[in-house]
């Protein structure tokens, strides 16, 4: 039994890099834009198409394939601000954004069930199936490289923001859109480029899920519940939060599903949820000072 | 007050809508007005054949997999001069998964499209649904995948399953695994399974056996259906050591992670048979990878290469339609299949698309052959004659391995390879 | 805003002082509108008697229904739940349990059992509200989409509730050509219920306490307004309601299953409809359920071969949002308003800056 907690935990961890690039995006669309974009589960396996088409068709490395995937949703994530997210209005731009994004993935949905059909495929590579050994628990090649990825990507995420002019400008959105505007920042273009960034890291995300799991387009809907329960646990815009929400929830889940019983793994995480949020509203890492509404 | 007077508009605006809707309604009707002619049957108008299918959401892989069952078999009936001389045409509708509009669909083709006669749903979520609508207006419903008890809760005398009834679908499994010698029979097993009616009511009779033979069990537990990490219940029941596991799954993504985290665990069981998933031909080799497909079983009523001539042939034909190898068939098509073809002997027989009398005819112990072998419905309707059979990938082709002594049966490989060989 | 006039002025200190409903003749003018749109519906299935229509308006009905009581609190209060499905769910489960264990046979006396969902979904609306109303916005929608995952899967697992097989509802033995009359006037009823408590809260104090809430809860809380106790009257009131909905779909449907009766797309599909409609306005969530609900089943029906209706309903949904961000019977209010004001305009030669301009207002102000 110890030992089977021992290895819950490490999956979690593990699984837990995963998903938190897939919420690392969407809280960093959240943070900036008070979007909540309900189309990351579609982007996600959007992401994870194109790294299976360039496989199977093309015969690319699903990593190495990420230099094509991550630009192309870069671009997707642009098209979608500047065609429907930026002709929201200020006020209402949450509410509405939660029926934008929705549409919008329904037709993605429809484009990909033609394109694809809906039988359910999975990417495949020599370290899929593969794991390697060390003080008596195997770890997945697929898990160990996705976590360093995550780690990579979100370190970048993490350097752009703060290291860059465009990291200044960016948080000055995040921090209060008025008050960017007013000392110049081109708010706009932030929230453009942020939007294309928040999609384009779900190219990685996805990828890594699209190795674990056989998908269709319908998947989609299991995900999306998971990653805003992440953000927001983690509170809105941290990427730290982010990560650290992502492994809690996977480990705990995991350790429930092994010591308890799977059954009850996720109830027990959404309550844990609730019972968090009670408490600290603004998530784990959350800034504590509510918003005007 | 400007409130007041768009106000007024605007309830305008709605009644409008409401008209619209009607209007709507009203197309609908009589756009299927043209089905409705042949309520005065002329010699060679089509007998027309209701379905409603899961085209698009949860069931879609199965769903579409049932609509070329349905077709395949439309089309050779046509190719052989029909049914009592009339061509079928089949009216398939989509239901995206979801029984509100199994509902709709149902009171559609029986009241606007006035079909002669229906063809059941993907699956028991949706054939309790549309069973009772089919009830009130009198129609029978053959039906290919709603095998689970809850089907037959309802006391229906019009539903008639021509697959193997879920509950004995893993019999034959357990039976060949208590039937070792000593010896060589695995000493303890593992039933992971999915929070689903398919899975849930196949495992327990199937444990029951095992434990009876001596066969302990080592882990047992439930798991959400739409769970999206696998891993922990697999790494679990890897770290179990169980020598056989029999995997309570629906679909393959459930498959296909529990194989893939078996891999990367090294663990090999003697034994593995995963209740649903296997069946689904490429599908499963795609997503699982070929070199994993070796010696996974399932328990099923049909095979591709089921010795059978009408299986046969219906086999050569998909290849012929669709491509692809015999191995890569879905079991569905087989099931879609058969309920066309039960449905076709009732009609010949019966001499009649009355379906009072389809009903009665189908009650009154006939035996009915189909690709996927005998069918005998008892009086819930489910199919007393079917076979239950186990079946094995080996070496990228899908076989017959169970029951042992049927002289199309081929050796069960067990132990079963490793994974990756 | 026209709106906040007739509202009294209470929220608006700027808007002249009006009497609710404006003059009498147009008090009698709208009052017959709805009376003919009520009637219309009363007569509908006469006119349209084949099942499949009635079908799709008993469906309709329900999500009616369903989108009129979650306005009443979403529209009113700004606060957007998206785990209705709970109430929906337990009303469902409720008709169906009570009907095992009283071995129902399935006759008219099922519909008794519709209120009965709505007080087990009240029983659970008042701890859900309690925990879920101390959070405001975002953590407010994940914290109700957590809670509606946890009663799915309480569903799924406890043992009363018979797992992932569900229950099945005995099915009345009426003739098919009128079967679905009882259900359909069964859910008129629950729908005028519905639109007569959103309509009395619109009319109240406590509508009016909402609204504050609305637009500045910490506001409203330094004038006076108890606005915990307002929010929880407030959700259990829309939640009763939606169980009462839920228990007339799952008799209608003839089982309950965790998957369906918890489905997070009913909770989508209702905010879909209220917003496409015109949020915190009665007659836009009617629209938007009279609208969607035989649409996407239409689309489902004519272009399922290939998920083309997918990409024509999300569409359709886009532009629709984009050309009229507010509802559509907000901005078709706007458009008469300022057709009219122009006419009057030109009529009295003012100039334009006189007529106040139409305000853009969070989650659409307007609230006729």
């Amino acid at each position: 039994m110890g030992s089977s907690i021992v290895q819950a935990i490490i999956d979690g961890v593990l699984t837990g890099g995963v998903y938190a690039l897939m919420a690392a995006g969407l809280t960093l669309i959240f943070g900036v834009m008070d979007i909540i974009n309900v189309a990351q589960g579609i982007f996600v396996i959007l992401g994870a198409y194109l790294s299976y088409s360039l496989s199977v068709h093309a015969g690319i490395d699903p990593f190495l394939g990420l230099l094509i995937t991550i630009p192309a949703l870069f671009v997707v994530g642009i098209g979608v601000e500047w065609g429907f997210m930026r002709r929201l209005k200020e006020g209402d731009r949450t509410a509405m954004s939660i029926l934008v994004t929705y549409a919008v993935s329904i037709v993605i949905e429809g484009v990909l069930n033609i394109s694809f059909t809906v039988n359910y495929v999975q990417i495949h590579a020599w370290y899929v199936n593969r794991s390697v050994h060390l003080l008596g628990f195997y770890l997945p090649y697929i898990y160990v490289f996705g976590f360093v990825m995550a780690a990579v990507l979100l370190i970048a995420l993490y350097a752009l923001l703060y290291r860059t002019r465009f990291g200044a400008s960016v948080r000055a959105s995040l921090q209060d859109r008025t008050a960017a505007r007013l000392v110049g920042i081109d708010v706009r273009r932030v929230s453009t480029i942020s939007f294309g960034i928040g999609v384009a890291v779900t190219a990685a995300g996805g990828m890594v899920f699209g190795a674990t799991n056989a998908f269709n387009a319908s998947t989609s809907y299991d995900l999306i519940s998971r990653l805003l329960a992440i953000v927001i646990l983690g509170g809105l815009g941290s990427m730290g939060g982010a990560l650290v929400a992502a492994v809690f929830m996977l480990v705990l889940e995991d350790v429930v599903a092994v010591a308890w019983s799977p059954i009850w793994a996720t109830a027990v995480f959404f309550a844990a949820l609730v019972v968090v949020l009670s408490i600290r509203p603004a998530g784990l890492f959350g800034r504590q000072v509510a918003r005007a509404q | 007050m400007h409130g007041g007077i768009s106000r007024r508009k605007l309830t305008a605006a709605g009644l409008g809508s409401l008209i619209t809707a009607g209007a709507l309604a009203g197309g609908l009707v009589a756009s299927s007005a043209g089905a409705a002619d042949h309520a005065v049957p002329k010699a060679a108008s089509p007998i027309t054949i209701g379905v409603s299918l899961s085209l698009s959401g949860d069931f879609s892989a199965d769903g579409q997999a049932f609509q070329r069952g349905y077709q395949l078999w439309a089309k050779d009936v046509n190719r052989a001069g029909g049914l009592l001389g009339r061509p079928v045409k089949l009216d398939i509708v989509s239901d995206a998964s979801s029984p509100t509009q199994v509902v709709t669909n149902y009171q559609k083709l029986i009241s606007v499209n006035h079909v002669n006669l229906l063809f059941g749903p993907f699956s028991t979520l949706l054939t309790v649904p549309a069973s009772k609508i089919a009830y009130r207006f009198g129609y029978a419903l053959v039906e290919g995948a709603g095998g689970a008890p809850a089907v037959f809760a309802n006391g229906l005398h019009n539903v008639f399953d021509v697959s193997l009834p879920v509950v004995d679908n893993l019999v034959q499994f357990a039976k060949w695994i208590a039937s070792m010698p000593a010896s060589q029979r695995p000493k303890t097993a593992a039933y992971p399974t999915s929070n689903d009616p398919f899975t849930e009511p196949q495992i327990a009779p199937a444990e029951r056996i095992l434990q009876n033979a001596g066969v302990k069990t080592v882990y047992s537990k439930v798991f959400p259906a739409e769970v999206t990490d696998y891993t922990p219940i697999a790494d679990a029941v890897a770290a179990s050591h169980a020598q056989v596991v029999v995997l309570g799954s629906v679909d393959v993504p459930t498959v296909s992670s529990f194989i893939q985290a078996f891999a990367q665990q090294h663990f090999n069981p003697k034994a593995f048979i995963a209740t649903g998933g296997p069946d689904q031909g490429a599908a499963f080799v795609k997503a699982v990878g070929a070199s994993n497909t070796n010696g996974v079983m399932v328990p099923n009523g049909w095979y591709p290469g089921y010795a059978n001539a009408s299986s046969r042939k219906m086999v050569s034909e998909y290849v012929k339609q669709y491509g692809g190898t015999a191995s890569g068939i879905n079991s569905d098509v087989a099931e879609a299949y058969s309920v066309g073809q039960v449905v076709a002997q009732a009609v010949t027989a019966t001499k009649s698309l009355d379906n009072a009398k389809l009903i009665a005819y189908m009650h009154g112990n006939h035996t009915f052959s189909s690709v996927q072998g005998p069918v005998k419905f008892d009086k819930l309707g489910e199919n007393g004659a079917a076979a239950a059979f186990a079946f094995q990938w080996q070496n990228g082709k899908f076989v017959q391995v169970l029951p042992a002594q049927d002289s199309n049966s081929v050796k069960i490989q067990y132990p079963k390879a490793n994974w990756g060989s | 805003m026209s709106a906040r006039r007739e509202s009294g002025g209470a929220a608006s200190p700027d808007a002249p002082a009006v009497p609710l409903g404006g003059s009498g003749r147009r008090r009698a003018a709208i009052g017959t509108a709805w009376i003919a749109f009520a009637a219309a519906l009363i007569v509908f299935p006469v006119v349209f008697s084949n099942p499949t229509v009635t079908t799709i308006g008993v469906f309709t009905l329900v999500y009616m229904t369903s989108a009129t009581a979650w306005n009443g609190f979403a529209g009113f209060s700004g606060y957007v739940p998206l785990g209705h499905a709970v109430f929906f769910g337990v009303g469902g489960y409720t008709l169906a349990l009570v009907a095992l264990h009283l071995k129902m046979a399935g006759g008219y006396a099922m519909f008794a059992l519709v209120p009965l969902g709505g007080v087990a979904a009240a029983v659970i609306a008042v701890p859900f509200g309690l925990i879920a109303l101390r959070t405001r916005r975002h953590t407010f929608v994940v914290i109700t989409i957590a809670v509606f995952f946890i009663v799915q899967l309480l569903a799924f697992n406890l043992g009363f509730t018979q797992g992932s097989s569900g229950v099945q509802i005995p099915t009345p033995l009426w003739t098919a050509a009128t079967f679905n009359d009882r259900f359909y006037y069964a859910a008129l009823i629950v729908l005028a219920l519905a639109v007569l408590v959103v309509w009395g809260i619109r009319r109240s104090r406590f509508g009016l306490q909402l609204l504050a809430i609305r637009d500045d809860e910490d506001r409203a809380r330094g004038l006076g307004v108890k606005v915990q106790r307002v929010k929880l009257v407030g959700f259990v009131l829309s939640g009763v309601t939606v169980g009462m909905a839920g228990g007339i779909y799952a008799f209608f449907v003839g089982q309950v299953y965790p998957q369906f009766a918890f489905d997070p797309l009913f909770d989508v599909t209702v905010a879909l409809m209220a917003f496409f409609g015109g949020l915190g306005t009665i007659s836009g969530p009617l629209l938007g359920a009279l609208l969607l609900e035989p649409i996407q089943q239409y689309l489902t029906l004519q272009y399922s071969v290939g998920s083309l209706y997918l990409i024509i309903y999300g569409a359709l949904f886009l532009v629709v949002i984009l050309a009229m961000p507010r509802g559509v019977i907000p901005t078709a209010g706007e458009y008469l308003q300022m057709r009219r004001a122009r006419r009057v305009e030109r009529a009295d030669g003012r100039s334009p800056a006189a007529t106040p301009s139409v305000e853009v207002a969070p989650l659409g102000r307007a609230s006729r």
